[in-house]
């Protein structure tokens, strides 16, 4: 991408503005997840840059939402103070349990699928792909909708039972994608040889073909995670008062008063994502490593 | 509506109490809501080990299934007017004996001390809330706005008007202030010409308009000067008067009031003991009692003669009357939402409303 | 080649003496049964938890069974009404017939059927309901005791409209049209016509992003697959981190920077570009929906259009120059068509999620910028007109279908990729 050095005056201004294009983009990505993080520091309630934070006068920055977002409130015996919410800790252990739990579910279960269909002999693939990937492509409010009038039927709805069953669906793609992705590099005649070798099919598989797609699993039991950490339509629908999520505490945070406890939230979570993230690509590399693909 | 209410008690924090072995479940709004009804009520029973609050959203999904499944868990259910009214027709709620409830000081009968028509003999009183408007003190010069016709007059009050996202109050309001009679504005509304003519009055603050959907923004609004004035539900105005410093000032005319009341579901597992915990909970006293916690107005009329000699009432030390949305000053010159009428005509009006915003 | 070997003369056999072709046919049968096997779990799971429960929503958008359920002898006396006179004493013997024998919960339902079809019902049923146990006949002085509305014969006549199990009318409300009492299809009135608006702001706002998204992410996926591998792999970073962070966090951040006294307009105050009364609308409204959008969605853009340029060798372009074009034509005419696959992919993809979307338009909406989604939500929470938002809720998914389909035919869904 650098410029010969016989680049006319006009290709040095196109490639500047060019770059400057590139650098706005990426900016515009990355700005407000940033903007967040020094914010969530303020000594004040309101959600904007004071001129003495500016200034980065020591004074107007603090960690009272950090201590809030804990629970740390001190008193709240005053029932009109609407100030301090404890509700963020249970909130946050109640999406862990459900995305924990509904990970496994989807992990197994996309697994299965995966496996089924990279199998040059299943009928109707094509379709049967087709339909296991929907509920990536089934606007969320509609599965919301569906869900909430059938849970309310068989007794499901404002139950962790429900909850968990819904985001298995909504976590199941995932896998589906990730596993039947690596699964396009894998070499059958292992499995074969293997089978020659004297492997139960069984022993096979734990030895020979897990190791491969269990990169592929993690990576998509991580996109399963993730998503129902951060679900919200769905909760909102078949969700009872006893099912109250992290995103839907952010929710009434978002939409009753934005008070910088919620950014103090944001910013945990968005350290978070950089964990994963970091995750995710050392696995991509190892997988890549595994199959014998050399990284450009 | 109910879903704003709900986000609206949520939003503030109170641990409900889990008594162990609890014999009367109730189940009410959470937040600072269900706790004034902790203080009042509960705490003041003679045995409050035995009632156990519970949240719920609202809306009688739960109810119906409990009824209808004959599994019925909940005793007590703290329901808006329209479900109040749905479920003692829809045979949901048991209806009670009106002799057992408890009269004023004065000798008169509980539902004669009610200060609106008893719509059934399922509903036990509880408070009234109420859609108001107001301002910060300073923020127009000379004259103060009065009357709900200054909130519709952006000549004489100029700056920017906060108005909530669906019609219920704001119809009424616009009639009202469009020198419709108190007791004529369902008369009025009735008629496509009344809802023209409220309509024609929305236009005058259209361009004026900015819009909220949960009860903190209007404050958020007025505080920062971003509009001069807005609606708001009187209890939110009142909880940042009263407990943080606010300097709002509300104009108490032509006010909406909303009803809540207290019911016992069909076949409550508890009955004996949750009607003798409904009688507590309706007397004069108790209802007197919850306006120590939340501004909200007690139903009952003769609580009001309580709460003025016990003046300063507020449990920080402050007066109280003044936040109550339907003290008798204000009550000429108020409406009592008729949920009736919405029930009927909420779904035309509300996609007439949206058409209306979205010009 | 003197002896000619045994096996010729018949079919292949196996070790175990099995005609080949059978045995292998066997094996073809039983691998085929493992796969179907494995993808069973899994599938059922789907159809019980998801296929089902959608379709079971949506058969909601056209059924009208309760209310004839409720109301057979009313609708059979309605058949042989005139229209025209004022209803007689069996109208109403049939109707007291109903209303007495009907559930007090299918009353209430029934009424609020009945409530779309012509506004007042509602009251007009339950207050007459209330008093059905004592009435006497003659049923018609006991019904205008209860009701004087019960003279209009516009409640009557609305009876039409639902006489069939099976109603189109959700549809029409969905597209600004309604069923008059002869069933004709005619414009609701100009003032509440709201759907096709809300319509065609989706549709407005779904092509918009996509565009943006598009025009976004071309450059920073061409840069991204032409710089060493090491410093695009930093920069990859900053395209997935807002793909890994909790969508309510990004709609959080974004009302930071876009509201009225966020950072963006601070920043320009400050700087002298705007003065403190002129400050941008950019949230609550159209704008911040189309821009908080924009943002969200990018990735998926940049990603399909990525992995495609990663395949474009570089000496296709270095050839192309070599053969007398400028870089600027070798671009369009060379590198620019080898892309498409991945610009369709992107813009499908793009397009499908932006025209469900619910959560974003909800929070940073305000006014004007409410998608379709948001009524189907609306109508399924507040109003708990289910009929209509199942309506709703199908025009929809039709719409994404036929994308998802293009999709599934153009770019196949098996090359979808994740991060």
């Amino acid at each position: 991408m650098a410029l010969p050095i016989y680049a006319t005056t006009g290709q040095r201004i196109w490639h500047y503005f060019y770059m400057a294009f590139c650098i706005f983009v990426l900016f515009f990505l990355v700005a407000p997840l940033v903007a967040v993080i020094p914010l969530s520091f303020t000594a004040t309630p309101f959600l904007n840059f004071t001129p003495e934070m500016l200034s980065l006068d020591p004074d107007a920055f603090s960690v009272r939402w950090y201590k809030s977002l804990f629970g740390m409130c001190g008193d709240v015996e005053d029932v009109a103070s609407t100030m301090c919410h404890n509700k963020w800790m249970t909130g946050a252990g109640r999406s862990l349990y459900y995305a924990l739990i509904s990970t496994v579910l989807a992990t197994f279960l996309g697994t299965l699928a995966a496996l089924g269909l990279s199998s040059e002999h299943m009928p109707a693939k094509r379709p049967i792909m087709a339909l296991m990937i929907s509920p990536l492509i089934v606007p969320l409010i509609i599965t919301a909708a569906g869900m909430a009038f059938f849970f309310a039927k068989v007794n499901l709805s404002n139950t962790d039972a429900g909850i968990i069953l819904a985001y298995t669906i909504l976590g199941m793609p995932f896998v589906v994608i990730t596993v039947t992705s690596t699964l396009v590099g894998f070499d059958r005649s292992l499995m074969r040889a293997g089978a020659n070798l004297g492997g139960t099919p069984a022993y096979n598989f734990f030895k020979i073909q897990m190791p491969l797609i269990a990169p592929g699993m993690i990576s998509g039991a991580l996109f399963a995670f993730i998503t129902a950490f951060d679900e919200i339509v769905i909760i909102l629908f078949i969700g009872g008062p006893d099912q109250h999520t992290l995103p839907r505490q952010m929710w009434s945070g978002i939409r009753q008063e934005i008070s910088p406890t919620i950014l103090s939230a944001a910013t945990i979570l968005v350290l978070f994502s950089v964990v994963l993230l970091t995750t995710l690509e050392l696995l991509r590399r190892r997988s890549e490593r595994l199959r014998g693909i050399t990284p450009h | 509506m109910k879903s704003t209410l709900k986000l609206t008690l949520l939003a503030s924090v109170v641990a409900v109490t889990t008594a162990a072995q609890a014999e009367v479940n109730i189940v009410s709004w959470g937040g600072a809501y269900t706790a004034s009804q902790q203080k009042a009520y509960q705490a003041t029973y003679k045995d409050p080990d035995s009632i156990n609050f519970i949240n719920y959203n609202g809306g009688l999904g739960e109810v119906r299934t409990q009824v209808e499944s004959g599994n019925v868990t909940w005793d007590i259910v703290d329901v808006l007017p329209h479900e109040a009214r749905v479920g003692c027709d829809e045979g949901l709620f048991e209806e009670l004996d009106r002799s057992a409830f408890a009269p004023a000081p004065d000798g008169t009968a509980m539902d004669d001390d009610i200060m609106v028509e008893v719509p059934n003999d399922c509903v036990v009183p509880q408070i009234f809330w109420s859609y108001v408007p107001f301002y910060q003190e300073g923020t127009f010069k000379g004259e103060q706005p009065t009357t709900i016709a200054d909130f519709f007059n952006v000549k004489k009050f100029p700056g920017k008007r906060g108005i909530h996202t669906w019609p219920n109050a704001l119809i009424e309001m616009a009639l009202l202030a469009d020198g419709v009679a108190v007791k004529d504005v369902y008369k009025v509304m009735s008629t496509d010409a009344g809802i023209d003519r409220a309509f024609k009055m929305l236009d005058k603050i259209k361009d004026h308009a900015v819009f909220w959907s949960s009860g903190a923004k209007p404050l958020e609004l007025v505080q920062s000067g971003e509009v001069a004035m807005s609606l708001a539900y009187n209890g939110r105005i009142g909880a940042a008067v009263l407990s943080e410093g606010a300097k709002f000032v509300t104009v108490w005319d032509g006010q909406v009031l909303e009803e809540e009341w207290l019911v016992m579901v069909k076949g409550a597992p508890n009955r004996d003991a949750a009607m003798d915990f409904l009688v507590h909970a309706s007397t004069t006293e108790s209802q007197a009692e919850q306006a120590k916690y939340i501004n909200y107005g007690p139903m009952r009329s003769s609580a009001f003669e309580v709460m003025k000699k016990g003046e300063p009432w507020f449990h920080n030390g402050k007066t109280i009357m003044e936040h109550m949305p339907n003290r008798p000053e204000v009550m000429a010159r108020s409406v009592v939402a008729n949920p009736e009428w919405w029930a009927d005509y909420g779904d035309s009006i509300g996609e007439r409303y949206t058409a209306w915003m979205g010009q | 080649m003197s002896a000619a070997p045994e096996t010729v003369s018949g079919p292949l056999i196996t070790a175990d003496g099995i005609p080949l072709k059978e045995s292998l046919q066997k094996s073809l049968r039983r691998s085929k049964i493992r796969a179907a096997l494995l993808v069973a779990p899994p599938l059922l799971f789907l159809i019980f938890l998801f296929v089902i429960p959608i379709g079971n929503m949506l058969t909601r958008s056209v059924d009208d069974k309760l209310i004839n359920q409720v109301l057979p002898n009313t609708f059979e006396a309605f058949e042989s009404w005139d229209k025209v006179s004022e209803p007689d004493e069996s109208m109403f013997e049939a109707i007291y017939q109903d209303l007495k024998a009907a559930d007090k919960t299918d009353i209430g339902k029934a009424s609020v059927r009945m409530n779309y079809a012509k506004p007042g019902w509602r009251s007009l049923i339950k207050r007459t309901a209330r008093r059905i146990k004592k009435m006497e006949p003659p049923y018609k002085e006991a019904f205008l005791k209860a009701d004087d509305r019960w003279t209009d014969n516009e409640y009557w006549l609305s009876l039409g409209i639902m006489k069939d199990k099976r109603t189109l009318g959700y549809y029409l409300n969905a597209v600004d049209r309604t069923y008059d009492f002869d069933k004709n299809v005619i414009h609701v009135d100009e003032e509440r016509k709201v759907y096709n608006l809300l319509w065609w702001r989706t549709i407005q706002v779904s092509i918009i992003v996509t565009l943006a998204c598009l025009l976004l992410a071309y450059p920073v996926a061409y840069l991204l697959a032409t710089l060493p591998m090491r410093i695009a792999n930093l920069l990859m970073i900053c395209v997935l981190m807002p793909f890994w962070t909790s969508l309510l966090v990004r709609i959080v951040a974004w009302m930071i920077m876009l509201q009225q006294n966020g950072v963006v307009n601070d920043t320009l105050v400050a700087a002298g570009i705007l003065s403190d009364e002129n400050r941008l609308a950019m949230m609550y409204n159209f704008n911040g929906t189309v821009i908080v959008m924009t943002q969200i969605l990018l990735p998926f853009m940049i990603l399909p259009i990525f992995s495609v340029m990663k395949t474009i060798p570089p000496s296709y372009m270095k050839a192309a120059q070599n053969l007398g074009a400028t870089p600027t034509l070798a671009f369009i005419r060379v590198y620019m068509p080898q892309t498409i696959p991945g610009i369709g992919a992107g813009c499908i993809l793009v397009f499908i999620v932006a025209i469900g979307y619910y959560i974003t338009p909800e929070l940073v909406g305000g006014k004007d910028g409410r998608l379709i989604g948001n009524m189907v939500a609306y109508h399924m929470q507040r109003s708990l007109n289910w009929g209509l938002a199942a309506a709703m809720g199908t025009i929809l998914l039709i719409v994404i279908l036929i994308f998802y389909w293009i999709y599934d035919k153009i770019i196949g869904i098996d090359n979808m990729k994740m991060g």
